[in-house]
């Protein structure tokens, strides 16, 4: 098992430079930098000092340079600063000589992030997964179809759209719950408890937009899963020895029917720290889909790859945790593991 | 199976909650305060008022930021020596007076007595010496040197005198002086001013300090108890960032924020239709900053023939455009000045709408439908070609509305729509376009040769569309070494003229900014002076009955 995780893990070094590379050059593709920004296509800012600044950055550099310059900073794990936001550390903060600490892009807009979509999952979770066995109890009549055309129709709606309504009516219409932002006005000034509603209060609408729209997919599988396995010979063969519906549902065949989601959800962690753009906007979060989406349209290099970087780190690893987990679980995959 | 069917229940119950939701037009909005905000005030000092961004600052540091969130806040901050009024006329602000030397070639300013940053240090010539020094270093990544460079000596003959002295009369001096925020050099001199934590804990000398910054969040200022200007009224400003506009929306209609900004179809289509959002909210109209224009490449045929960029402007119906995308708010532009400031020439007129003169034009320059379908020809080619414009909304429509007319006349335009860096670095930076929808900004010093000067034609300067006419150039050249106001004045109309004749680029609109403010912020002028209503922010007041935190705990 250690050999096998050992050679996993040497495995990801090359993998992760392929990735760096083709991402380095896919970005550089795209026409423009940092000098080609709206705000500096203004009559006061010269060519010469936009010539400037791209040798500051060693922008004039031929690509593959500029690709050598970047790995061999980050062999060091140093990440950069970025171009856009005035030379603010990509990843972790950095503390200058008179002890201001400036805190990381990634590092502010991550746990953001992570956050919203733990507790997403959650949600989805917690909602498909009775959903699912709902429906595959009742295969076919109102309870199912009834399910699958909510899950639908949650699916299909346009999230921004919903996001919309829902702030209008619970926010204007209705005092019920904040509108956008991640905190009250008054945040600092509320105890421990109170500090902790405020942001709960602010998620809810969020997560229950990435809710709504992720439900489908999950729900159906754990349908289809169910299904499946309640067909099977020893479903039958517990039944016929009498154990109780329960005992043959949630004992027998549930958890078997589970085993196909440890692979979504190894699949699902690289898109745990990826946020919705849209979302972000429209609910004022400052998380890391905004923080890429407007690193892409600046053509802040450092942040695009800082970004690309660690989302690559997270797949990798969530790629072997799904496989060891599925190892966990299914004696037949672990056998062919250890061998 | 009961906990089954009571979940369905549950389910369909939440169903419906959406399907009400999302149909119910009701106006029926339950603002939590019912108070009457018509009622004016006398000036009072106090309260917080609440505004919203779209964008962050990346610092506080204008040079450096660039961005317009960063100037923004930045300007409530930071002093200039000079600053413009609300009929747009030089004023100064840390500088009392200043003089120009017979030969024209220096200026020198006096500054105010007694002047002090926030941190309570006096604020004296060497800061301004600093702040020359630091926009003019190889090592600061600014793109606004420019200006600055060349002037070739700067002194200080004692700490409220500042004097600089160009190589030639440099008449844009005055302006570049009124956009460039002075900053302390006793707390930045052994910084680098480019990674240094002061552009995200600033120490300025204007109205307002800043107090908190939450990244993403908001930036909050209060009240500069040094400030040089005198007193503001309102004690504290907080910005908060809301990137989508129908967000901001609903938070001003929650009474969550005071002030955004509007675009035309919440400002004439919205809020005409709630007559509840019009009782608390207050609707204001200004010039805007800059004009949307359709540039041709001349470097391009058929457009070096100015009988074809004749008929084009003929061929374009402008007050549909007015009409069309901006609904009515905006105004015609025939120069590149504000209309009704004393640069824009008020003799001259845009181009009418005038299909048969842009036939007959075209005709004369040897474009027939030989072939009857429709498009004309010329040399056996058809007129087509492409219209380029970056993805803003506005832009797109235009093009639209030009397309239409175009072919109306016989001209086949396609559009093109493209991502700003890409625009910017595949089309125009290598010239690669024929026509292209963009806009200028309205500037209010008159110099525009970076943009029309025959000089400013290589990759990445401004004169893209390369045009280029002598006498255009003299008048440029004259125009920077004229000091004279009225002389300048003849100048520029004279230049205007030109510019309108030849059409380089055909004048489509200049369109209005619009805001909503909340009524409890008093004390705003309306209708807007040609400053815009944001020339007295510091004039501007919240009385105490109106002040938002009383408001929450009734």
């Amino acid at each position: 098992m250690l050999k096998y995780l050992l050679k996993r893990f040497i495995w990801m070094i090359p993998l992760l430079i392929g990735i760096s590379l083709i991402s380095f050059f896919i970005m550089h593709l795209a026409p423009g930098d940092i000098t080609t920004s709206e705000a500096s296509f203004n009559p006061k800012a010269s060519e010469e000092s936009r010539q400037k600044l791209r040798e500051l950055y060693n922008l004039d550099k031929p690509i593959i340079v500029q690709y050598g310059l970047w790995l061999k900073r980050i062999a060091t794990l140093d990440f950069g600063t970025s171009f856009a936001s005035h030379q603010r550390p990509v990843f972790w903060q950095t503390k200058d000589k008179d002890g201001n600490i400036t805190l990381g892009m990634i590092q502010e807009a991550l746990p953001i992030t992570l956050l919203i979509n733990v507790l997403s999952l959650l949600l989805i979770i917690g909602v498909a997964l009775p959903l699912g066995v709902i429906s595959a109890l009742n295969q076919n009549q109102l309870p199912d179809r009834g399910i699958t055309l909510f899950v639908f129709i949650g699916f299909a709606i346009p999230g921004f759209w919903l996001a919309l309504m829902l702030m209008y009516w619970t926010g204007v219409q209705h005092s019920w719950m904040p509108i956008s932002g991640l905190q009250s006005l008054g945040h600092e000034n509320l105890s421990w408890f109170g500090q902790t509603l405020d942001t709960l209060k602010h998620l809810a609408l969020p997560v229950f937009i990435s809710g709504i729209t992720g439900l489908a997919g999950i729900s159906l599988f754990v349908r289809n899963g169910m299904l499946e396995v309640l067909h099977q010979d020893y479903i039958t063969t517990a039944r016929s020895k009498g154990l109780n519906e329960q005992r043959v549902v949630y004992g027998h065949a549930l958890r078997n029917a589970l085993l196909p989601l440890i692979t979504i959800f190894g699949l699902s962690i690289p898109g745990l720290i990826g946020g919705s753009v849209i979302a972000e906007s429209i609910f004022a979060i400052p998380g890391m889909g905004k923080l890429f989406y407007d690193a892409v349209l600046m053509r802040d290099f450092p942040v695009i790859m800082g970004i690309l970087t660690i989302g690559a780190i997270l797949t990798l690893l969530g790629n072997l945790l799904a496989d060891i987990a599925y190892a966990w679980a299914d004696p037949r995959v672990r056998r062919g593991v250890v061998q | 199976m009961t906990f089954q069917d009571s979940l369905c229940k549950l389910l369909s119950a939440f169903l419906l909650c959406f399907v009400i939701a999302g149909c119910s037009d009701s106006t029926s909005s339950s603002t939590v305060n019912q108070k009457d905000f018509n009622k004016i005030y006398p000036p009072a000092n106090g309260g917080t008022m609440i505004d919203a961004m779209t964008g962050e600052p990346s610092g506080l540091i204008a040079m450096i930021a660039g961005e317009s969130a960063a100037s923004a806040i930045a300007s409530n901050i930071f002093n200039s020596l000079l600053k413009y009024d609300r009929n747009l006329d030089l004023t100064g602000e840390l500088a009392e007076s200043w003089e120009i030397s017979k030969d024209k070639k220096t200026i020198t300013f006096h500054l105010k007595p007694g002047l002090k940053w926030a941190d309570n240090q006096s604020l004296t010539s060497e800061d301004v010496l600093f702040t020359w020094q630091k926009v003019t270093d190889e090592n600061t990544r600014t793109p606004y040197g420019s200006d600055f460079k060349l002037v070739v000596k700067a002194e200080t003959p004692d700490p409220s005198t500042f004097k600089v002295t160009y190589d030639a009369p440099y008449a844009p001096a005055l302006d570049t002086w009124a956009g460039l925020h002075i900053l302390p050099k006793h707390l930045l001199k052994d910084q680098d001013i480019n990674t240094t934590a002061f552009s995200r804990k600033p120490v300025g000398s204007h109205y307002y300090q800043l107090v908190s910054w939450k990244n993403g969040q908001y930036l909050k200022l209060t009240r500069n108890p040094n400030a040089t200007q005198g007193q503001a009224r309102i004690d504290s400003l907080l910005s908060r960032i809301i990137p989508d506009k129908a967000a901001q929306f609903l938070e001003l209609s929650a009474d969550n924020i005071d002030s955004m900004g509007l675009n035309p179809i919440q400002y004439a289509r919205i809020f005409p239709a709630r007559p509840e959002l019009n009782k608390n909210i207050a609707l204001y109209k200004e010039l805007g900053n800059n004009y949307t224009y359709l540039g041709f490449n001349l470097k391009r045929k058929p457009f070096d023939d100015i009988r074809v960029r004749q008929a084009i402007n003929y061929a374009i119906d402008k007050q549909e455009i007015i009409d069309g995308v901006l609904l009515g708010l905006g105004e015609p532009v025939a120069s590149p000045y504000k209309p009704g400031t004393r640069w824009s020439n008020p003799a001259l007129k845009s181009y009418p709408y005038d299909p048969a003169k842009a036939k007959a034009l075209l005709k004369d320059a040897g474009f027939i439908d030989s072939n009857g379908d429709g498009i004309l020809e010329k040399d056996g080619k058809p007129f087509a070609f492409e219209i380029l414009t970056n993805q803003n909304k506005e832009r797109e429509m235009t093009g639209v509305l030009i397309q239409r007319r175009l072919r109306e006349i016989g001209i086949d335009a396609n559009i093109r729509v493209l991502e700003w860096a890409s625009f910017l670095g595949r089309f125009i930076k290598p010239k690669e376009f024929d026509v292209v929808v963009l806009g200028w900004s309205l500037s209010l010093d008159p110099d525009q040769y970076s943009i029309w000067h025959s000089s400013q034609q290589a990759p990445g300067q401004f004169n893209f569309i390369s045009y280029s006419n002598p006498r255009v150039d003299k008048l440029l050249e004259a125009g920077r070494l004229e000091l004279d106001p009225d002389k300048r004045m003849k100048i520029y109309h004279e230049f205007s003229k030109i510019l309108l004749e030849d059409s380089p680029i055909v004048y489509l609109s200049a369109g209005y900014g619009l805001s909503a403010i909340h009524k409890r912020v008093q004390g705003i002028s309306n209708p807007a002076p040609p400053a815009g209503i944001g020339y007295n922010t510091y004039e501007w007041y919240i009385p105490k009955v109106y002040a938002r935190h009383e408001i929450n705990e009734q």
